[in-house]
């Protein structure tokens, strides 16, 4: 299984780079994909034309809600795994789990950890998962997710978006999270890359793997609140992810 | 047991022992008493005088002590007016046979014509082959020791039909068993019968003729003493370790078919002294107590399709199975593996349609092991990508199967269905959920193969709880709602009797050594109100690890001699206590943390301690990295606690535990919590929540100080005052 988790400040396109990602996997190398929506701002279902069942973080308050109160005889762990496990989206293509939204007052250590064990054993099913994660990084830095194969920073070509990404960078690395490989990708680029983008590119020390242009396509699916995933195959986007896709060379091991 | 049967088995006795004497006199008058007299090539001279009594006898004078050996075993026929206990009598007089079967059988080998032949399977139209040689038992015995044929059965007489004869030695081949054969009736026998059929004979197949004549069972025993001898490591002489030797690890019986004589009711008396009993197709008299064998000693009258599993069962032999009977392939590998939509063949159960689990326990005549029924449709009946219902059921029966070992069988269901490839299965109880993918279904994969799992594995992994069991498996919505109705009613009645389950109600505690590897000196007493330290283990968990291994890391404890019952402190518990803590511990209060608290291994969840000044107590849990009002991070305090030191003041425990009644109740119980972690506070709300209603206490919760409200006991001291915490008006702890 491998795993591409996809982070950036919001408004950047990072839904939708996901989106795309998860076409491209589905048409070039395999339909067994898990999606993962872990930004608070749950969307990329929509993108990808779906509706959602639950999320993570609605199962997880109704089990604390109801903790001695569980189903005869259930241990937790048991009662996440259904919740979870009926929970997830199905399609043709991939399947789709959103993690909703963070948490309220109170402990979500012991939620979090069996979290990340059923999350881990469900994943292990999959030959990819895509995490679209929140701008926080929350996910990362709880380790809800882990072990990251291909960490995709998603920035527009400005210079703020780019110390963001710096940001992200830096704190994977602190964390226990492994990842792999780590890459910028600049989304929405209309114009030529301002020089001091690129010279903030070096110092922040990110490897820019390519750019995604504004696509009017795509930005006018999304603006009627149309989902994008009819659309991206004949996207002018579309053929730039392919570029990235190539270089990123990512194949099922 | 009657009478009569002890008549019967004394006066077989009389006759065989007077067939001995009459065959070695003449033997001696013919060849002399130095004549050499031996089976052929076995170091254990005749097993049965040399094993049980050290005779080694070489000669045919030496057979005269043997002689004299039995007629002094040799009981007079009771009395037919006077009633006296008669299975002391009984057994003497089945020892008597063996001795005089092992002189009669001995003697056939001094004669010129050989009634055996001395291979290891029929040869020249002669089946019988008489005592077994010592490769034989090298090669075969060690069978008997690694389980690989957990017994023999030993058949008698012969079947009214061939074709019955052939079916029983198949079912028993199947469980595994040697199938000695010998002692026929009126020149019928059951090994003629399966030659006769075709059936091929032999050391090789497991089914051996060993010969025709009534003694010829001797040489049954024989090997079975020699396993004793040669594996078991008993001494010559010492008939205890060899009778012991048989009746723990040699799961052997007798199967007598057709009429049952004198001769044959004295050798089911003499196998009965190895702990092997008789199982009779026809109506004989029966010798029901338990006292040698396991279970019962003679059972009749038994029929055919029944007489295995039933010898089986009175024998307490436990079948193994080894490899899981389904057509994908299984194991832990498998486990949490999600079939995709996309892969779905059918889905049962789950949010679409009604479904559960449920196991409960019935009588042994109740159940027929590894029946397997499908009530509804079968896979192959259902289309691609059905939703359907789902039942399963499965009744089981044991000796020493107890009703609360039920949840613990059913809760395995998840884990072993999981383990097949392909197979999808979330949930349990009435909250079930199973989806098979169209790749296990094309490799044949059926509904009934979840009764296969659960068969195989239950009994792999149970097999010393229960005996047999037997599941239905339902597909049809009516059935499976109406049946659906009654597990959640027995659901909630099961609940209810755990959690009602007390101290008080019991006798018995469990102890729990599992950690002495690391901890040599400590040792968990697990009661029905307080779990291991550790969290992992409660009573009923201790209780049924016990019965599947009683000589296990967990072991009752008696709750008699009561010494202080508030404090729950037990002589019997003390004595416990001291011999397993290796002496190092002579007293200890189950419910006190103040006084001979109980030790910890260094697996606890949490640790109290007594913070002084407050009168009360603090609790920490395990992943608390911070600093604690007692001055000391957890990892300091748990040097403190483990490796088994008593220190009063300080216990390591579980999360659960501090909901318990018996949580420190010597000194309060949970109300003398003054300070918690924060996480371990939130988790535990319910609970905290649950001790302040119980005893009367408003916002409880809120007056339990945490990191972010005290760091020292100072100020943990100045919070309690300010929320009028009840220790400052409870008596001083100390």
């Amino acid at each position: 299984m491998k795993t591409i988790a996809i982070s950036g400040k919001g408004g950047t396109g990072k839904s939708t780079l996901a989106a795309m990602m998860i076409y491209w996997l589905k048409e070039n190398i395999s339909k067994s994909i898990l999606a993962v929506d872990a930004d608070c701002n749950v969307n990329l279902n929509e993108l990808l034309g779906v509706e959602l069942k639950t999320t993570i973080g609605t199962i997880r308050e109704e089990m604390k809600a109801k903790v001695n109160d569980l189903p005869g005889g259930m241990t937790k762990q048991q009662y996440l795994d259904y919740k979870i496990q009926s929970g997830l989206v199905e399609t043709p293509d991939f399947d789709l789990i959103a993690m909703g939204c963070s948490e309220g007052p109170g402990c979500y250590c012991y939620a979090n950890s069996l979290l990340r064990d059923i999350l881990a054993t469900l994943a292990r099913n999959y030959e990819f998962m895509v995490v679209d994660n929140g701008a926080g990084m929350e996910h990362l830095s709880r380790r809800t997710t882990q072990n990251i194969d291909y960490l995709i920073m998603v920035s527009d070509p400005i210079v703020r978006g780019i110390k963001a990404a710096g940001k992200i960078s830096r704190l994977v690395k602190d964390l226990e999270t492994r990842v792999n490989e780590k890459y910028l990708v600049l989304s929405r680029v209309k114009d030529p890359i301002h020089p001091s983008v690129i010279e903030c590119i070096r110092v922040e020390g990110l490897q820019l793997i390519g750019t995604i242009p504004e696509d009017n396509t795509l930005l006018a699916s999304d603006h009627q609140g149309n989902a994008i995933w009819p659309v991206i195959k004949d996207s002018y986007a579309f053929k730039e992810l392919d570029k990235i896709m190539v270089k990123l060379n990512v194949r099922i091991v | 047991m009657s009478k009569s049967i002890a008549i019967k088995a004394i006066r077989g006795a009389h006759k065989i022992v007077t067939r001995a004497e009459n065959e070695l006199t003449k033997a001696l008058k013919e060849k002399g008493p130095d004549a050499r007299v031996e089976f052929p090539n076995t170091a254990y001279f005749l097993p049965i005088s040399y094993g049980l009594l050290g005779m080694k006898i070489e000669t045919l004078g030496g057979l005269t002590n043997l002689l004299e050996e039995a007629k002094k075993l040799l009981p007079p026929l009771p009395s037919e007016t006077l009633n006296l206990p008669y299975l002391g009598h009984t057994l003497d007089a089945g020892m008597a046979t063996l001795f005089a079967d092992e002189i009669i059988e001995v003697i056939k080998y001094t004669r010129e014509k050989l009634p055996y032949n001395t291979g290891t399977e029929p040869q020249n139209g002669n089946i019988w082959l008489g005592a077994a040689n010592d490769v034989i038992l090298r090669e075969r015995g060690i069978e008997f020791v690694d389980g690989t044929a957990p017994g023999f059965a030993a058949c008698v007489g012969y079947c009214p039909t061939n074709e019955t004869a052939v079916k029983i030695a198949r079912e028993l081949q199947e469980k595994n068993l040697y199938v000695f054969l010998a002692a026929g009736t009126n020149g019928k026998s059951m090994a003629q019968q399966l030659q006769e059929e075709g059936i091929e004979l032999g050391w090789k197949t497991r089914l051996v003729p060993f010969g025709d004549d009534v003694t010829a069972c001797i040489h049954a025993l024989g090997f079975a003493t020699r396993a004793a001898l040669s594996f078991g490591g008993a001494k010559p002489g010492n008939f205890r370790e060899i009778l012991k030797y048989n009746k723990d690890r040699i799961f052997a019986f007798i199967l007598a078919f057709g009429p049952v004589d004198d001769e044959k009711f004295a050798q089911a008396a003499g196998a009965i002294n190895f702990g092997f009993p008789t199982i009779a197709d026809t109506d004989i008299d029966q010798i029901l107590p338990t006292g040698i064998c396991t279970y019962e000693h003679v059972v009749s009258p038994v029929l055919h399709d029944k007489i295995v599993s039933k010898a089986i069962e009175i024998r307490g032999l436990k079948i193994t199975i080894s490899s899981v009977p389904i057509p994908v392939p299984f194991g832990p590998a498998f486990q949490g593996e999600r079939v995709r939509k996309e892969d779905l063949y059918v889905e049962l159960g789950g949010q679409a349609n009604p479904g559960f689990e449920y196991l409960y326990t019935k009588n042994l005549d109740e159940v027929e092991d590894a029946k397997i029924e499908i009530i509804g449709p079968e896979i192959d009946d259902i289309k691609e990508g059905s939703q359907i219902p789902i039942g399963i059921i499965a009744e089981v029966a044991g000796r020493n199967m107890q009703v609360d070992f039920e949840p613990i069988l059913e809760r395995q269901f998840h884990d072993f269905l999981n383990a097949a490839h392909g197979l999808m299965h979330v949930g349990q109880r009435d909250v079930n959920w199973i989806r098979i993918s169209k790749e296990a279904k094309n490799a044949g994969f059926k509904f009934s193969h979840f009764g296969s799992i659960l068969h195989a594995k239950l009994h792999h992994e149970y097999g010393k709880i229960f005996d047999k069991i037997q599941i239905r498996i339902y597909t049809e919505r009516e059935q499976v709602l109406k049946l659906l109705d009654a597990a959640r009613k027995a659901y909630v009645q099961r609940d209810e009797r755990l959690a009602g389950l007390t101290d008080e109600a019991v006798d018995t505690f469990y102890s729990c050594a599992l950690c002495q590897s690391f901890a040599p000196n400590h040792i968990c007493i697990i009661t029905p109100e307080r779990s291991g330290l550790c969290g992992a283990y409660n009573w009923l968990d201790g209780k049924a690890a016990y019965e599947m291994n009683p000589s296990g890391p967990n072991q009752p404890v008696k709750k008699a001699k009561v010494i202080d019952a508030v404090k729950g402190q037990w002589q019997e518990v003390n004595d416990f206590v001291y011999l397993n803590s290796h002496k190092t511990l002579e007293i200890f209060n189950t419910y006190s943390i103040v006084e001979y608290p109980m030790t910890s291994c260094g697996c606890f969840e949490c640790i109290s301690c007594i913070l002084p000044s407050t009168n009360g107590i603090m609790t920490v849990y395990r992943e608390f990295p911070g600093m604690t009002p007692v001055g000391m991070k957890f990892s300091t305090l748990a040097g403190t606690v483990g490796g088994g030191l008593q220190t009063p003041g300080f216990i390591g425990h579980s999360k659960h535990y501090i909901g318990s009644n018996k949580f420190v109740s010597a000194e309060g119980g949970a109300k003398r919590i003054v300070w918690m972690n924060k996480d371990l506070k939130e988790m535990s709300r319910d609970i905290l929540e649950k001790i302040g209603k119980k005893e009367g206490i408003t916002d409880f919760y809120n007056m339990i100080a945490d990191e972010t409200i005290a760091t020292t006991e100072e100020e943990v001291q100045e919070f309690l005052s300010k929320v009028s915490h009840p220790v400052l008006t409870m008596p001083a702890m100390f």
